[in-house]
């Protein structure tokens, strides 16, 4: 008897290592593509299509990046745009979906619960049944090939402001009740007591905002033709255009650095990104 | 208490010129003509004729869904086999490590992505294919052969996408109470049975909620179908989305790309009311 257990047991632990040795080399294989990017962003153009791939560069060669910079295509700019127009967003999105999420959560008045509801419908229509009249009015209004257009567009979302709402509705009432009792006006309220229940969620939302924003393409792609005015995502697809005959380390050396923020982000806030997709997924 | 309002008239307004004045515009449209110079010329049903009598169409609506269907079913499903395995008692390096690895390429835009994986797939010096050829297996055509591109997409997507729903599914699975599990244990009710009997129940709304989220992604999927194959081979994997911008932007057809795109909607909306009237079934509540 004794024995038998001790040999499920060990059994038991064998199927767990080997379940550990499988999920590291999934795990190692879905890094691939990114170790190769960048081993291959650090590689001399002649060495990029040689086989077989050696896993290591022979030496580290900034020069990919330095012709990124000094190339036809104003890299820079671009990178600024994208900066421009994710931080632009995020900061809006904060805003006005922090303030209309204390507003369903906690405040009355009429026709409340019908406004959200029109507000979480939006979260089914698909870009692609909006992008058309959007397109139509930047025409007439000169926002096309205008970043400034792409802020515009992503300054609220229902994504946020139901995630925002659904965190408020799960704290407690207690403190802004008694507030309200202390004459304190709905703003004040806003600003002393809900803001700093809000903080973790503002956290994840920012992260998500600011990524998705950063690596959108559809959007973008249609409304903006002209180099100067391009997000990096779209960018890229002309980097591989001018560049994939001669040189395929040029365009890993500018992927590099377009995925460079988003990294770092994931890598600094990776509890809050985990937790602000588990939120959005769990509660919806 | 009319203070609501002024806390919610940012969102509304933002959200009524950006979404739902778009929705009816394009609405309209599509039961337009629409001329970028001359304006709208009502030409009632057309458009959406001409998209249901157009040969192409339909290659174009079985690759959205056949694509979806791939997807899905793909990404749920190594997603919750990853979460199952990860959801053990491990070192903390290890743990940390995962979520790196299976996650990263969830967050990066599925345009550098596809950039990358375009010269994997690449035919004489990409990496797949040179191991292929060590392993004795020939050269794969992965994009440029009719039969096989829409699987190398469906391939790069599951690289991408489930890690999203692994990391969804492992919040599910840390819910699922313990104690029933351990009485099964007690009880000698399998792996399987128990799997079947105690955890897919419990977690069945959070895998109804991930199927009903990847097929809404997956029906409007459109950057790693842009950049890996454009729509091509011919049309073998060209999506309602790729058409749409095709017709769009291509040749300037916005009235009948209108009526693509409220067809488009329309199908999220029917496939999702099927998903919802089949989860009766399957969804504990």
């Amino acid at each position: 008897m004794q024995t038998r257990s001790m040999q499920t047991r060990e059994a038991k632990k064998w199927v767990d290592r080997a379940i550990i040795a499988v999920l590291l080399l999934m795990g190692i294989l879905m890094l691939m593509p990114f170790f190769w990017l960048f081993s291959m962003s650090f590689r001399p153009a002649a060495e990029a299509y040689k086989m077989p791939p050696s896993f290591f560069p022979p030496s580290f060669d900034v020069s990919n990046y330095q012709t990124v910079l000094a190339s036809s295509v104003p890299f820079l700019k671009i990178y600024w745009n994208s900066l421009y127009v994710a931080v632009l967003v995020t900061i809006g999105q904060l805003v006005t979906c922090t303030l209309a999420a204390f507003a369903y959560a906690r405040l009355r008045f009429p026709g409340r619960d019908s406004l959200f509801f029109v507000m979480l419908i939006g979260l089914m229509f698909p870009a692609q049944v909006t992008i058309l009249p959007i397109y139509l009015g930047y025409a007439k209004l000169g926002l096309l090939n205008n970043p400034l257009g792409l802020v515009l567009m992503g300054l609220t979302s229902s994504f946020g402001v139901f995630m925002l709402r659904q965190f408020l509705r799960s704290q407690p009432k207690e403190l802004e009740e008694a507030a309200l009792m202390d004459g304190a006006g709905y703003f004040k309220i806003f600003w002393r007591i809900s803001l700093p229940q809000l903080m973790p969620a503002l956290g994840a939302l920012a992260i998500i905002t600011f990524t998705g924003a950063w690596n959108a393409y559809f959007q973008p792609r249609a409304l903006i033709t002209s180099q100067d005015s391009m997000t990096l995502p779209i960018a890229m697809d002309l980097l591989r255009g001018y560049m994939s005959q001669g040189n395929l380390s040029v365009v890993m050396a500018a992927m590099s650095m377009a995925i460079l923020p988003v990294v770092l982000l994931f890598l600094v806030a990776q509890k809050m990104v985990i937790e602000g997709v588990t939120f959005s997924g769990i509660r919806a | 208490m009319q203070a609501g309002y002024v806390f919610v008239l940012p969102s509304i307004v933002l959200y009524a010129a950006f979404v739902l004045a778009p929705v009816a515009i394009t609405i309209i449209l599509s039961f337009t003509y629409y001329d970028i110079s001359f304006g709208a010329d009502w030409v009632g049903f057309e458009n959406y004729v001409r998209f249901l009598t157009e040969p192409r169409s339909l290659e174009i609506f079985w690759n959205t869904l056949r694509f979806a269907f791939l997807a899905v079913s793909f990404n749920v499903a190594v997603g919750l086999i990853l979460a199952l395995a990860l959801n053990r008692a491990m070192p903390t390096v290890l743990l940390y490590f995962f979520r790196l690895a299976f996650f990263l390429p969830v967050i990066i835009s599925a345009a550098f992505v596809a950039v990358v994986w375009s010269y994997f797939y690449s035919v004489d010096f990409g990496v797949i294919n040179y191991y292929l050829a060590q392993l004795g297996i020939g050269q794969v055509p992965w994009l440029s052969s009719s039969k096989f591109a829409m699987t190398s997409i469906v391939i790069m997507d599951v690289w991408k996408n489930t890690g999203f729903f692994m990391i969804i599914l492992i919040a599910a699975l840390q819910g699922v109470p313990k104690p029933i599990m351990d009485a099964a244990s007690m009880d000698g009710a399998s792996p399987w049975r128990r799997f079947s009997r105690i955890t897919l129940p419990f977690i069945s709304p959070v895998l109804f909620f991930c199927i009903v989220f990847a097929s809404i992604g997956a029906l409007q999927v459109f950057e790693s179908i842009m950049i890996l194959t454009g729509g091509g081979p011919g049309d073998s994997t060209r999506s309602l989305s790729i058409y749409l911008v095709d017709e769009a932007f291509g040749s300037f057809e916005l009235g009948y790309a209108a009526a693509v795109s409220v067809i488009m909607m329309i199908l999220v909306l029917i496939i999702t009311i099927i998903q919802i009237i089949g989860s009766r079934r399957w969804v504990r509540e």
